[in-house]
């Protein structure tokens, strides 16, 4: 490991900052949990529910992956906080010796119950399963999290889609939200071995989100969430959101933009200085039938990938599209074929548990390239090299993202010099 | 027995007979050429549309001792108005077989190919006089025997069964008598014409399991006969569709040194030590995969061990059961896979509670590893101690239930043209919706809540957003947060 240039660490976390990008704000750093080190920036597969998509634990590590998502919502249902309890926390229910993180389960009351209220003490809603009310408050949700045990647990948070044009109600929501992560820290049973994260409120206004930053960064947590994004709004308006938020945060902590998967969202966010990023997209786009390249998305299912007899992506790494003993190091690799993909789409799971594997492969390897040219000071080219792939044409690079990092120093549609 | 074909020599050797002709109960060692040997009595993975169900190729590789799997030319013959010609049959690859690459089947399993699937669909329009008829995902086709030889020359399969001509029948009345002269007369026709062809493009590449069909010996006793005298020779093993025919095949005869790949039906353990008993080889069990999708974990071991207690054992541990929730023992004491190795029952009843695909991946690492067992067992039993195996066999009868356990959850929700159901059949998938009060039999709890969800209160007079509770939050926050009490 490279030294660190600054370090800072709380109970159950260690952040090392290995290193910054000389023109834009991205950072390479070690985050080091409770389940050992991971490396940021970093991506987090979306194991729903104590499971990433029909892969096993083993194939989720193999894909280098070493801090996945639990959903609270979904574990507090399946299989319900008692037998967590019994069993001794979601690390041991899944059999997953690597890093947890847990939302506060806020989030699914919005995106699922759309018909949920909410008030100062927390959130009503009527339970899915039997229908009968219930009430998810941030004792509840830190308790739940408690049982879990997840390495980094997230504050609930009074969540409202970003495009509310209700500033009112959206200030109410982001001073709720710090009067919440008091809440949530009082309730917060076990600081010694597990993170609690606040997580960053007030829509797309800027001085609401550097209001909530201030309050947010005095309470000091382990980590900081920048949420309510990835819910419909414009590139530009996140892009803002996110490069106001990381210039009042502090240095030595980590930064986590929930809900953000899509690779042009990830390298630009890791230029806006954001370190952590989950999403159910790659899993959820394969069961489509969706494979993700570095020259984009392909749908497997187009009849035109019925006679193609490549691997998903020339010169992936994954066990998916590797030849027998390609690794050099004796590893499984299948030499599946796009062909074969193809066949069975929608016919057979093991369709999507191969495009599964294949996408997670790929968003941690994307991940692991960016780190790499962070540390080479070289993520400006890279940055390049990465739209370059992506589009044919420079003209037809989205204008959110070129804007955006022409914010921090980049010119994407100018040539390295 | 020695095929002379050049360098791709077929051996099969029986190692340990219990019999003296070395036709029934045997163990022996399968070597195909380019594939490591495989010792018998084992069996072979069974595909849908070349993948074992649920498992990728890595996991196969890593978590099952499969030494081949049965792929079915069916499932590959799709063909549309914008693809004329079936994709497989485009592949070009250099090192591997074609079905190899194609299916990414990995390099040391051995493959073996035949028309249909196992069990098939039966179709509607019956086998012609030179064809037999397939179910494809676009549909029933014919495939004549001179295309299926030619699928077999281009796809390489390890071993390849000649077309036969079976009705599938699953009706309690058997094939009439004249229907069962036809099925003789047009398989011992197709299997000439078969090696006819042979002749004219090259050879074939592939070991050859000629069919033994399912009516009794006196009635195909001259297709056996032929096979006996004109093709012993050409042949490399048989596929026999009824098990119970082996012992009135002469012994020992040209045809007895073969292997015997099983394509009888089976539905449990018992029917493989059976089967075993009858001197079938080489197994393919449709069980396996159906088990797992019920949720069951396999549970019975060769030779068994009798214990005091005289109850009966069941043959399998349904993962559905509540007494799993918070269990935190493997499926099966000592099973060494890796299921019950890394993972536990309480996370298996989870994942089958949560409909996650998980479960039925791992139920099949884990029944495969049963499955596996229970072979090397009787090998063992046979080798070591033959004069006890069929005492063990009495006595796994009588220790183990006759059935496997239905299971009590859902399955996977059979999805594709392969689960076609015939007419009077009942429906494979639970309706996902139906007709609210169809037969007045409501659930009066469920009607009132839907109503009252979307009429009471202010949500009537249209104020505020329905689905809100009405009950005050203190009592709300007694039960606690998704705590479901039932």
């Amino acid at each position: 490991m490279a030294n660190p240039i600054a370090s800072a660490s709380s109970a159950a976390l260690t952040f090392d900052l290995i290193a910054r990008c000389s023109t834009t704000r991205a950072r390479a750093s070690v985050l080091t949990l409770p389940h050992g080190p991971v490396e940021l920036p970093i991506f987090m597969p979306v194991a729903t529910q104590a499971s990433l998509k029909g892969l096993t634990p083993e194939q989720l590590e193999e894909t280098g992956c070493r801090l996945c998502l639990n959903n609270t919502y979904h574990l507090g249902l399946k299989p319900g906080q008692t037998v967590l309890a019994a069993i001794g926390g979601a690390h041991k229910l899944q059999g997953w010796d690597h890093n947890l993180l847990t939302d506060s389960g806020g989030f699914q009351m919005v995106s699922l119950l759309k018909l949920a209220n909410i008030t100062e003490e927390g959130v009503k809603f009527l339970s899915p399963h039997d229908g009968t009310p219930m009430l998810l408050t941030p004792e509840h949700s830190i308790a739940l999290q408690n049982t879990i045990g997840s390495d980094i647990m997230m504050q609930l948070d009074d969540v409202l889609v970003t495009t509310s044009p209700d500033a009112a109600r959206m200030r109410e929501a982001m001073e709720r939200s710090v009067r919440w992560l008091d809440r949530c820290i009082a309730a917060h049973q076990n600081p010694r071995t597990q993170n609690l994260f606040c997580i960053i409120q007030g829509g797309l206004d800027a001085d609401m989100r550097r209001a909530c930053c201030a309050a947010m960064v005095a309470r000091d947590t382990p980590g900081i969430a920048i949420g309510g994004l990835s819910g419909g709004e414009a590139k530009a308006d996140f892009c803002r959101v996110v490069v106001t938020c990381t210039a009042l945060l502090p240095e030595l902590k980590p930064r986590y933009v929930m809900g953000i998967g899509y690779p042009e969202d990830l390298v630009v966010s890791v230029a806006l200085g954001a370190d952590m990023f989950d999403c159910v997209w790659p899993t959820r786009t394969a069961r489509f039938g969706n494979a993700v390249t570095r020259r984009g998305v392909l749908n497997i299912r187009n009849a035109r990938y019925a006679n193609d007899f490549g691997p998903l992506e020339d010169g992936c790494g994954c066990v998916c599209c590797r030849g027998a003993g390609e690794d050099g190091k004796g590893g499984i690799g299948v030499g599946v074929t796009r062909a074969f993909v193809h066949h069975n789409t929608a016919k057979e799971t093991v369709a999507a548990h191969l495009l599964s594997i294949h996408n997670v492969w790929y968003q941690l390897n994307l991940m692991r390239k960016v780190r790499a040219a962070i540390i080479a000071d070289e993520y400006p080219a890279f940055l390049r090299r990465f739209f370059a792939d992506l589009y044919d044409d420079k003209a037809d690079y989205p204008e959110w993202a070129v804007d955006a990092l022409r914010g921090v120093g980049v010119d994407l549609r100018v040539d390295d010099t | 027995m020695q095929k002379g074909d050049g360098d791709r020599r077929v051996v099969f050797e029986v190692l340990r007979s219990i019999t003296n002709d070395g036709a029934g109960i045997r163990v022996g060692r399968l070597a195909l050429p380019k594939r490591p040997p495989m010792d018998t009595p084992n069996f072979i993975g069974l595909t849908s549309r070349g993948a074992v169900p649920h498992m990728t190729p890595d996991n196969l590789v890593k978590h099952t001792e499969l030494g081949g799997t049965y792929i079915a030319l069916e499932d590959f013959l799709e063909t549309s108005r914008k693809r004329a010609f079936p994709a497989i049959y485009n592949m070009e690859s250099e090192d591997i077989e074609t079905l190899h690459a194609y299916t990414a089947t990995p390099s040391y399993m051995a493959t073996v190919l035949a028309a249909r699937r196992h069990p098939a669909v039966t179709t509607p329009m019956g086998n012609g006089s030179n064809d037999i008829s397939i179910y494809t995902s676009t549909g029933f086709q014919k495939l004549s025997n001179e295309n299926y030889r030619h699928a077999i020359n281009k796809l390489k399969p390890d071993i390849a069964i000649p077309l036969a001509d079976l009705t599938f029948n699953r009706s309690k009345t058997p094939n009439s008598f004249k229907r069962q002269l036809r099925m003789v007369e047009r398989t011992e026709d197709w299997l000439a014409g078969f090696f006819r062809l042979a002749g004219s493009d090259g050879g074939i590449q592939s070991a050859v399991f000629a069919p033994l069909l399912p009516i009794p010996y006196p009635t195909q006793w001259e297709y056996i006969d032929r096979l006996e005298q004109e093709h012993a020779g050409q042949l490399s093993g048989l596929a026999v569709y009824d098990a119970d025919i082996l012992p009135d095949l002469s012994n020992p005869g040209p045809l007895s040194p073969l292997p015997r790949l099983s394509l009888d039906f089976i539905a449990s353990p018992h029917d493989i030590l059976r089967q075993v008993q009858l001197g079938i080889d080489i197994f393919m069990l449709p069980f396996l995969n159906s088990t797992s999708d019920a949720g069951i974990a396999l549970e019975f071991a060769f030779p068994p061990l009798a214990d005091s207690t005289q109850s009966i054992r069941p043959l399998g541990v349904d993962m559905w059961s509540q007494d799993h929730k918070v269990s935190l023992m493997p499926l099966v004491e000592g099973c060494k896979c890796y299921t019950c190795t890394k993972h536990h029952r309480a996370y298996l009843h989870h994942l089958l509670n949560a409909k996650e695909m998980l479960g039925w991946t791992l139920l099949q690492i884990h029944n495969h590893q049963v499955v596996n067992d229970f072979f090397a067992g009787i090998r063992a039993s046979i080798s070591t101690e033959p004069a006890a195996f069929e005492k063990n066999c009495d006595l796994f009868s009588r220790i183990y239930d006759s059935e496997l356990p239905k299971g009590t959850g859902l399955r996977p929700r059979a999805r594709g043209y392969h689960f076609k159901s015939q007419g009077g059949d009942e429906k494979i998938n639970p309706p996902a919706f139906q007709k609210f009060d169809e037969d007045g039999s409501e659930d009066l709890a469920l009607a009132a809540e839907v109503a009252g969800l979307v009429v009471t209160g202010v949500a009537a007079e249209g104020n505020e957003t329905p689905l809100v509770p009405e009950i005050d939050a203190k009592e709300l926050d007694k039960p606690g947060f998704a705590d479901v009490t039932n």
